[in-house]
Formats: C-alpha cells, structure tokens, sequence
C-alpha cells in the first residue's frame, strides 16, 4: 500500500474552519491546494502526530491565494 | 482491486483490517453522489449511517443552543475523512449538520445496525475499526484546537 498523508489544514489570517483531508503526498510549502472551491498556498507543514504504517499525520498552514 | 476498495483502503478508519475484512465492510457500502449545498445529514435529526468522503468536499457546522443564534461551521472534510461517527457509536442525534460544499462530492454511506452487526461478529474487525474511530475523533480535536473553533 502506498502512503497517505491525512492533513489537518489551517487557514491564517481570516475566519475560515479549515480542512481535514488525505493526499496522495506530503504538502510542500509554496504549494498550491484547493479546499472546497477555493484556492490557498501552503506556508507551513509540521508533523502533528507519529505515523502509523502508511498512514503520516500533518498539520499544514495555509492563506489565500 | 476495484475503485471502490481502492478509495476506501485509504481512509483511515479501515487501515490494518485483513483483505477479508475489508471485503465484509465494502460490501456494506451504498455510494451517494452530491451537489452543492445538499445537506447530508441534519443536526438534532435521527442517525443510522457512518459515511466516508470518496471525492469533494462537505461542510460540518454547529447550531448554537438559542434558535435565533446562525451556524458555525466548525470543519470542511475532504476525501478519506468520515462523518456521522458519534451517531453511530452514542446511538445519539445527529451532533452537526454536514452538507456538500462541491457539485462532485461522493461518500460512501455504511449503516449503523449493519455495520455494528458485523463488529460483534467480527471482534478484531470491531477492534480495529473502533481504534481507527478513536484516533479520527482525537485527529478532529487536534485540528479544532489548532484553529481555534
């Protein structure tokens, strides 16, 4: 099986819920990733917790644009 | 594989079943498609599916205790993400409302009698599944504490 990042996405700078989704990839800063039907860029990505076999758990943050 | 496995085995809540034991929980599986704006399931209202998020993306929000108070949405949950849990496991009223947020949102809707048939039946099926609940419902505090809400 291969890897899947669940990723914990909050937005900075504005009131927004944020987003809980996995990808087939660990989020890269200047990155571009869609939630909902909006676009942010990605600023910062931390582990948030340790893996566990191919699952890694993230927390990214993210703004507008 | 088929499409159907292949998106569920990457949703957390199955991770470390056996291929037989997935094959039980697909089985139980009854795709929904959703337009924006669709609401799904209803807070205050009566609960009997868990559901997986497959593609799109659907909204989870609160009403306040006074009925004149207006929503807040607390998360948006993409793909691989579950909903409907805490019904499913307090036998309780829906805790939110969640509704579609894209025109292309597909989740997978898993009944509750049937799901939890198959956990008592199946004890390290229910192990693992519940385990999985567990570390998605801590994984959900983590992000509301994160942002705030």
């Amino acid at each position: 099986m291969t890897a899947t990042y669940k990723v914990s996405y909050v937005v900075r700078g504005e009131d927004h819920p944020g987003a809980i989704l996995n990808m087939d990839h660990a989020p890269q800063v200047g990155e571009h990733v869609h939630i909902g039907e909006r676009e942010f860029t990605v600023v910062e990505v931390l582990e948030l917790i340790p893996s566990r076999d191919e699952f890694h758990f993230l927390h990214a943050t993210v703004k507008a644009g | 594989m088929s499409d159907l496995e292949t998106v569920l085995r990457r949703a957390e809540l199955f991770e470390g079943l056996t291929p037989e034991e997935f094959e039980k929980i697909s089985a139980l599986c009854r795709e929904q498609r959703c337009l924006a704006g669709e609401t799904i399931t209803r807070q205050g209202a009566g609960g009997d599916s868990l559901y997986v998020v497959c593609d799109g993306f659907v909204e989870v929000s609160l009403s306040g205790p006074e009925p004149d108070m207006s929503p807040r949405t607390v998360v948006h949950l993409g793909r691989g993400q579950i909903f409907g849990e805490m019904a499913l496991v307090d036998q309780g009223p829906r805790s939110a409302t969640v509704r579609s947020i894209t025109d292309h949102t597909v989740v997978q809707a898993i009944d509750r009698q049937a799901f939890m048939r198959l956990c008592e039946e199946d004890h390290h099926l229910g192990y693992v599944v519940m385990r999985n609940m567990a570390a998605d419902l801590s994984f959900k505090l983590r992000h509301r504490n994160l942002t705030g809400r």
